[in-house]
């Protein structure tokens, strides 16, 4: 394998593995575990499962992922695979972001984590005026109070602040 | 006739007609911000429908899912950035119309070849879900079980990088329909001790996760993007000679629209796609494809809004969806104790026709709004990204949390949209997941019924016409795509 066309057009160089192999294997790997896990379910009495225990259709469906699995795993030699540009780091940080958002919604509240997000999210994304930051920090979460909490009547756990 | 004229009725309510005005509005909007699609408009707008009544819910998302088709076309034209899939072919030969100053034009034939293609297509789905509807009286759960595979295995054929991939994926959205207590047994299967999963995951969440968290993470890794915007004159009715130019494209891509949105799992973008490359086949003069051919516009866009009203046609006839978007109706119809099928069409007449009535009208709707307001709606995509997706992040949260009020819900949602973008950056996509968590269910529980009435015996399932042709069906399309290649290879090589 050599040069390949990789995202946006740009040759970029041949990956070491053909990529989807890794990914049959990866997905092959999930299937064995949730297999495994399969094991572990009750069994239910003959009268009620009517021959059908509650593992047969998991595993089934597993079988067939596996089958799917195998056969992208053959077809990845036949197509070249370019390797991945790597991930931005400003998704990392997004992803962090979207985990510590859910967080601060657990444990502060939803509208402190709002406003927190709010006003942190375009930061983070490189927006440095302060008089577009602060008015969207404050005037968003005030309107998705106003629509949800208000209007729609969607009931949030004040959390740790108690802001409700 | 009582049905039709109820439903009318229900439209005289200021209330309903506003909600599909605003669905209208809101779906254009949706549909021209890139990466905003109408399938994620839905997926988010759910939740919220829940506390409301069934016609006003489902007239709002299928006006929503109407007029979304049509707005990516708009940023498609002045921005080479289509709003939405579906309008991905129609940015081939808008956005160098726009470049040549006659954005106005390729703008008023969108919205004119939409509205045709979208009216046409509600007219099939008005004729032809019924019919469908009253085969399904002879389905038994057999029929429904390879029924089901067969939808299933048109993943294989809709876009995406790989068949296989779109199979998994398809595949992979059943198992997840088997999280939480089995109803046959009672026994919990992969719940991990958690009580909240014994309910078993909720497709909502998942969707919302697999769209809108998935798109925010894109989003993060693009915020160097530079868009270009060509210059609107004003946005004017095609002229006649446009029309004779289009006539044939226009007609074509009805039926190409109508026929891909019948056929489960497949939508608007393939549909599009092929509505294309046939307005292109078909021209005497092909020298102006892919520099600004009317035709290159009428085309697509007349064909993925013939797929609109069609993928409805399975969605409300048989409970199989026929695109992405339709999956999500499905789901709302679900949700709101409405079992889709050939019962629906019994037992609630009145609120099919008020969503045929609420399509008709969207379409109306979006083609007024689509000549006079395109220029405002076209603004949508100076909404600095800085703000928008983390005001979208914030209403998918919203959105997960609201269904059951359980934080559960939103880490499921996160949970999705971080697990989307890894499966897309190695070619997976979401909509066949979906698709196989909203058809799991179906799936498994027809399959144990069938094997209760046939005593276990596999074989038996052979001894039933239609089963056997849903099977075959569904083995030509799991098939096709390694037919396709090896056909595309022989001719490369011969």
């Amino acid at each position: 394998m050599g040069m390949s066309q990789g995202e946006g057009g740009a040759a970029a160089p041949a990956a070491r593995f053909p990529r989807d192999l890794l990914v049959a294997v990866a997905i092959l790997a999930f299937c064995a575990v949730a297999y495994a896990i399969t094991l572990g379910f009750a069994k239910a009495p003959a009268a009620v499962a009517q021959n059908v225990q509650p593992a047969t259709f998991p595993r089934l469906v597993l079988t067939v992922i596996a089958v799917l699995c195998a056969a992208l795993a053959v077809m990845s030699f036949r197509v070249d695979s370019a390797r991945k540009r790597p991930v931005k780091p400003m998704v990392g940080a997004t992803a962090v972001m979207m985990v510590g958002f859910v967080i601060a919604f657990d444990t502060l509240g939803f509208i402190a984590a709002m406003v927190l997000f709010a006003a942190a999210m375009p930061v983070l994304w490189g927006e440095r005026r302060w008089r577009r930051v602060l008015p969207f920090a404050v005037l968003f979460p005030a309107a998705v109070y106003l629509v949800f909490v208000v209007g729609l009547g969607v009931h949030f756990d004040p959390g740790l602040l108690g802001i409700n | 006739m009582d049905a039709f004229l109820a439903a009318g009725a229900a439209f005289l309510d200021p209330y309903l007609l506003g909600l599909v005005l605003v669905g209208t509005v809101g779906g254009v909007l949706v549909g021209a911000m890139p990466g905003l699609s109408s399938t994620m408009a839905t997926a988010l707008l759910l939740p919220f429908t829940l506390t409301m009544e069934p016609i006003p819910a489902i007239a709002l998302l299928s006006a929503l899912y109407c007029a979304g088709t049509y707005g990516g076309s708009i940023t498609a034209i002045l921005v080479n950035a289509p709003g939405a899939p579906p309008a991905a072919a129609t940015a081939f030969d808008g956005y160098p119309l726009a470049q040549q100053g006659r954005a106005g034009l390729a703008l008023g034939m969108a919205a004119v070849s939409s509205v045709i293609g979208g009216i046409f297509s509600v007219i099939v789905l008005i004729v032809a879900a019924p019919m469908l509807a009253r085969v399904a009286y002879d389905f038994g759960p057999p029929e429904y079980f390879a029924l089901s595979l067969f939808g299933l295995s048109m993943l294989a054929t809709i876009s995406g990088e790989s068949a296989l991939k779109n199979l998994i994926g398809g595949a992979f959205g059943v198992l997840l329909a088997t999280v939480g207590m089995d109803f046959t047994t009672g026994v919990d299967r992969f719940t991990f001790g958690f009580w909240e999963l014994s309910e078993g995951i909720h497709f909502i969440p998942v969707m919302i996760g697999l769209f809108a968290g998935c798109e925010f993470l894109t989003q993060a890794g693009q915020l160097d993007r530079v868009q270009v915007r060509a210059a609107l004159d004003a946005v004017r009715l095609p002229g006649w000679h446009h029309f004779r130019q289009c006539a044939g494209t226009i007609a074509r891509s009805c039926g190409i629209g109508t026929f891909i949105g019948l056929l489960p799992a497949e939508g608007g973008t393939v549909a599009a796609m092929i509505g294309y490359n046939e307005a292109k086949r078909w021209a005497k003069d092909k020298s102006l494809f892919g520099k600004g051919d009317i035709r290159g516009i009428a085309g697509p866009e007349t064909a993925n809004n013939a797929a609109t009203g069609a993928a409805m046609v399975p969605t409300l006839a048989l409970g199989i969806p026929g695109s992405a978007t339709t999956a999500i109706i499905l789901g709302a119809l679900l949700v709101h104790g409405l079992r889709p099928g050939p019962h629906l069409f019994t037992e609630t007449p009145t609120l099919l026709y008020a969503i045929f009535l609420a399509m008709l009208l969207a379409n109306v709707v979006f083609g007024m709004f689509g000549l006079i307001g395109a220029k405002l709606f076209a603004r949508v995509t100076l909404i600095p990204i800085r703000f928008l997706w983390p005001s979208v992040f914030v209403l998918a949260c919203i959105g997960a949390y609201a269904l059951e009020q359980s934080v559960l819900d939103v880490w499921i949602m996160v949970g999705a949209g971080l697990l989307g973008f890894v499966l897309k950056r190695y070619g997976f996509a979401a909509a066949p997941i979906i698709m196989g968590l909203i058809l799991g269910e179906l799936v498994e529980n027809s399959l144990k019924q069938s094997l209760i009435i046939f005593d276990h015996e596999w074989l038996r399932f052979l001894e039933r016409p239609i089963v056997v042709t849903f099977l075959a069906l569904t083995l030509l399309s799991a098939l096709w795509p390694l037919v396709s290649v090896w056909r595309a290879r022989r001719a490369a090589a011969g």
